[in-house]
């Protein structure tokens, strides 16, 4: 077991949530998109704790972890909120704040 | 040789489970990969000997964002109709594949040029980190408590139904 394949794994998640955020318009898969990146960063910072041996990483990651949890109670009370007032979750048809001349 | 086996069988878990999430048109499909993907990467801590992350990530991933954000799909309830159509979706995420594919190989290149073995063996015991938590750390963890705190409010603030109009529509219209 090396360090090589878990960079190779946390890059690759990365990967996958960078291409869910830019390619999918459901709100709910952008916002699981952002989890996964912020997890993936985590299993970095998981692994580099372990490669130092040092027990820092793991501390910064359980910080990473409770400010995901903050993100998703502020992420899904904003769609309850867009799903009231536009009864959709595309993000194409929220443009309320589109310059309009 | 187990671990490697270990891996493996982790690594299609979390990459199965959150390509399902990518690729599933229904929402609360996507919902069951990304709680595939979270379950398997707190598998991924466990074999990395970080016991205390671990533990919090199948508590506050697997327990609380997944199952609260599965909770919000089920009260939304979208039908399908009301989801995005996104009816060219498969050639977005093949294009994006492309354009991200630098990237991904940026992050490896860059983080395998850093360190090639692991230098201890030793797991990351709970106590270690519960000493760094309230020595080295104490004032981001104060500061994360304010951010939680503040998420809190933020979110009952957010998702308030201030609106009655919403709430009573036939007494609207019977004045």
């Amino acid at each position: 077991m090396t360090p090589d394949m878990f960079f190779l794994l946390a890059s690759v998640l990365f990967s996958i949530g960078l291409v869910g955020l830019v390619s999918r318009r459901n709100l709910f898969v952008l916002y699981m998109s952002l989890e996964l990146m912020l997890s993936a960063v985590n299993l970095l910072l998981a692994t580099f704790s372990k490669v130092l041996g040092d027990a820092s990483g793991s501390v910064i990651a359980l910080l990473i972890i409770a400010v995901i949890a903050a993100e998703a109670a502020l992420f899904l009370a904003m769609i309850i909120h867009l799903y009231r007032t536009h009864r959709t979750v595309d993000s194409d048809s929220f443009n309320k704040l589109r310059e309009r001349v | 040789m187990l671990e490697i086996s270990i891996f493996t069988i982790l690594a299609l878990f979390i990459l199965g489970g959150s390509i399902v999430m990518i690729i599933n048109r229904q929402t609360l499909f996507s919902a069951f990969g990304f709680l595939v993907a979270m379950i398997g990467l707190a598998g991924m801590f466990a074999l990395l000997d970080s016991r205390f992350l671990a533990l919090a990530q199948i508590m506050v991933s697997v327990g609380a964002v997944v199952v609260l954000s599965m909770l919000t799909i089920l009260t939304i309830n979208a039908k399908p109709e009301n989801l995005p159509l996104e009816s060219n979706k498969y050639k977005w995420i093949l294009f994006s594949t492309i354009l991200v594919l630098p990237i991904t190989l940026l992050i490896y290149r860059s983080t395998t040029a850093l360190y090639q073995s692991f230098s201890t063996m030793e797991p990351i015991s709970s106590k270690i980190v519960g000493k760094l938590l309230f020595s080295n750390w104490v004032l981001p963890f104060e500061i994360v408590s304010i951010l939680l705190l503040t998420a809190m409010v933020g979110a009952i603030v957010i998702a308030r139904n201030n609106n009655t109009k919403i709430d009573h529509p036939e007494t609207e219209e019977n004045a």
